[in-house]
């Protein structure tokens, strides 16, 4: 996975912006409300959270498993909590909750043992972390609530879209960029 | 963090309130403390004004 790493431009500590970041922030930005509140799973430099806070007014919270993700977002000025996905957040607090997952299919035999492999891997299907984000991520929301959840062409969207659909989200594509090696959608999730 | 986190985040585990004790403060800003369970009597660190809420078990394996 290194060539991927290089390819992204990542440092070995945590997943610096790339386009996806870019995609997921604009397309939030146009979903969110000065008055909500707002949790970034993974917020690794902060930039998407930094961008919503600052383009919107809402109340931004950012969360990280990266200790040095979490240092970076919170001297990018986002409130930040070292966190498991959404688990230390209290039942329908959040109005939106916005992703950028870890999603490239790994290989089997990789290891994910540094912090950039953990950002950028979801092992083999590239769903490892989706799809618990997906089961759980519904307790935190309010039932009115929105997720925004960058997805790539490489991780399986209909597969995603299908495991939310169980979870009692419907899908919708609101924002989508194409590469010669993958497309990029950021889905918006509502119940 | 800021005092007005504990609105909306609880214990990992069992998802009960959380009892902030505060140890370093600078300006409203809680730069050192704990978090501990008011149920399970699990102990959160706040280090360097970062509320470490990940659960016991992944605090270990997750410092690479």
């Amino acid at each position: 996975m290194t060539d991927l790493a290089e390819r992204r431009g990542v440092e070995t500590e945590l997943y610096e912006p790339a386009e996806d970041s870019a995609l997921l922030a604009g397309a939030a930005v146009d979903g969110v409300d000065a008055e909500d509140r707002v949790l970034d799973v993974g917020t690794g430099s902060g930039y998407v959270a930094a961008r919503v806070r600052a383009e919107t007014g809402a109340h931004v919270v950012g969360s990280d498993v990266n200790p040095h993700a979490c240092r970076r977002a919170a001297e990018a000025g986002v409130e930040t909590v070292r966190a498991d996905l959404v688990s230390p957040f209290r039942a329908a607090v959040f109005d939106v909750v916005t992703f950028n997952p870890p999603y490239l299919p790994a290989d089997e035999d990789a290891a994910r043992d540094d912090w950039v492999e953990v950002a950028l891997t979801g092992g083999t299907s590239g769903r490892a972390v989706v799809d618990p984000f997906l089961d759980k991520v519904g307790r935190v929301l309010r039932p009115d609530g929105t997720v925004f959840l960058l997805v790539s062409s490489l991780t399986g969207i209909e597969a995603v879209v299908q495991r939310a659909g169980e979870r009692g989200f419907s899908s919708v594509v609101v924002a989508e960029t194409s590469f010669p090696y993958e497309t990029l959608v950021v889905l918006k999730l509502v119940r | 963090m800021k005092e007005d986190l504990m609105d909306i985040i609880c214990c990992p585990l069992d998802k009960q309130t959380l009892e902030l004790s505060i140890t370093d403060e600078d300006d409203g800003d809680i730069i050192e403390g704990t978090l501990t369970c008011t149920e399970c009597g699990e102990v959160y660190p706040i280090e360097d004004g970062i509320p470490n809420l990940l659960p016991p078990d992944m605090r270990e394996d997750a410092s690479a």
